[in-house]
This record gives structure tokens, C-alpha cells and sequence, in this order.
């Protein structure tokens, strides 16, 4: 497994156990690597668009799917709450960990709450749609706005 | 990509927002398109899906066109 990967792991593992994002020092102590090192990697994952970095470079803004900042799009599994960054990533966050989850958002027009129970095998069905503003195209123009 | 109630309500934000009324996703296409970008996410061997994987995906579940290709230039 090459470094970069590596360090990626670390990332993702730490917020499944946590559901927060790591800071690089507890990136470089899992990967044994100093902190230069795994800010080195960071930029790497994010020209690889493995990851989005706060204007710092050592804050992960995403892994997606999960988000490194409050978002409207809770994520429940077990006794952890994560954020994920919209709502493909809402339902990710269950797919990635290959667990059963609530999902707790809201209609964006109505703001009224959409409680969603999302089982191994997909979520139960509940009155919604999603709306793509961004065409594919685009998504990483801005990742942040897609 | 945001949640709705309903599409009356997207046309709502959308009229609201000023911005064009773009594809509509339904849950299950949702939890499709989740599984394949996220399932292997944790795991030494995962990678992003390169385009012409992405539009094979789109395509399973339905949802073709330009707005779905990731090299159309025809949003740019």
C-alpha cells in the first residue's frame, strides 16, 4: 500500500470511529510519518480529488462523504452522528460504513424535517426527490457548492 | 443535491433561487448512486470512477444525457 493511500485510510478510519475529521498530527502519529509528510499527502489526495482541504491545507473541509463541518445533513449509526455534505453523501455515509443509519435533513424549500431510516439494503420509502443543481461536468469546479 | 418534499417544492426553490430546474433523483436511483460511489470508500484498493465508469453507472440506473456525462462540454 503506497503512502498516500495510507494516509487516506487513517483519515477515513478516524472519522468512522469517531465521526470527526482527524487533525494531522493524529494522521502522522497512525501513519508514522511526520506532519510535513502528511500535509504533503493531504494536497496530493486533493489533486486526486480524495479530499477537500480548508484554505489552511491541514483541515479536511470533506471526505467525502462525510463533512469536516456542521452540515443540515445529520447521519445516525450506532451512538455516533456524522455530517455528510449533501444528500448522495446523506446516504453514503451508511453505504460506506455497510450499516444500517438514520438519516436526519430536511426539505430545502418547506425546511420541514425528512427522517429517513436507511437499512443495509437501501432506505424505506418516504415522499422526496433530489434535485441536482450542478451537471456532472461541474461538481468539481466547486466542490463545496456542488 | 438537496432534498425535497416534493417537485412542486423544487420548483418552488427553483423559481425562488433563480436558478434552472435541473434532473430530478429519486431515493432508490439516490441509494444506487451512493452504494456505487461509497461502498468500497474504506477499503486499501477504492478509487474514484473514472468517466466513462461514471457514465456506466448513470446509465444502470437511468439517468443519461449531458447533464450526466462528467466530459460534456455543454455546461461549461
Amino acid at each position: 500500500m503506497d503512502f498516500d493511500t495510507g494516509v487516506k485510510l487513517a483519515v477515513y478510519r478516524h472519522i468512522a470511529a469517531t465521526a470527526r475529521t482527524p487533525t494531522v498530527d493524529e494522521v502522522a502519529e497512525s501513519v508514522r510519518a511526520t506532519p510535513r509528510e502528511v500535509l504533503e499527502a493531504y494536497e496530493r489526495l486533493y489533486r486526486n480529488r480524495v479530499l477537500v482541504l480548508e484554505s489552511d491545507g491541514a483541515t479536511i473541509r470533506m471526505a467525502p462523504p462525510f463533512s469536516g463541518v456542521e452540515t443540515q445533513h445529520r447521519v445516525r449509526i450506532g451512538d455516533k452522528e456524522y455530517f455528510a455534505n449533501c444528500a448522495w453523501d446523506a446516504l453514503g455515509v451508511s453505504a460506506a460504513l455497510h450499516a444500517p443509519a438514520e438519516v436526519l435533513s430536511r426539505c430545502e424549500q418547506s425546511r420541514e424535517p425528512i427522517h429517513l431510516r436507511v437499512r443495509e439494503d437501501g432506505p424505506d420509502p418516504e415522499p422526496c426527490v433530489i434535485h441536482f443543481a450542478v451537471p456532472a461536468a461541474l461538481w468539481w469546479k466547486d466542490i463545496v457548492h456542488t | 443535491m438537496l432534498f425535497f418534499r416534493s417537485e412542486e417544492l423544487v420548483d418552488d426553490w427553483c423559481r425562488a433561487q433563480g436558478v434552472p430546474k435541473r434532473p430530478l433523483v429519486s431515493l432508490g436511483q439516490l441509494w444506487q448512486l451512493a452504494v456505487a460511489w461509497y461502498e468500497s470508500r474504506l477499503s486499501p484498493t477504492a478509487r474514484r470512477p473514472g468517466p466513462d465508469e461514471m457514465r456506466a453507472i448513470f446509465a444502470r440506473i437511468g439517468l443519461e444525457g449531458p447533464f450526466w456525462d462528467p466530459q460534456s462540454d455543454r455546461f461549461g
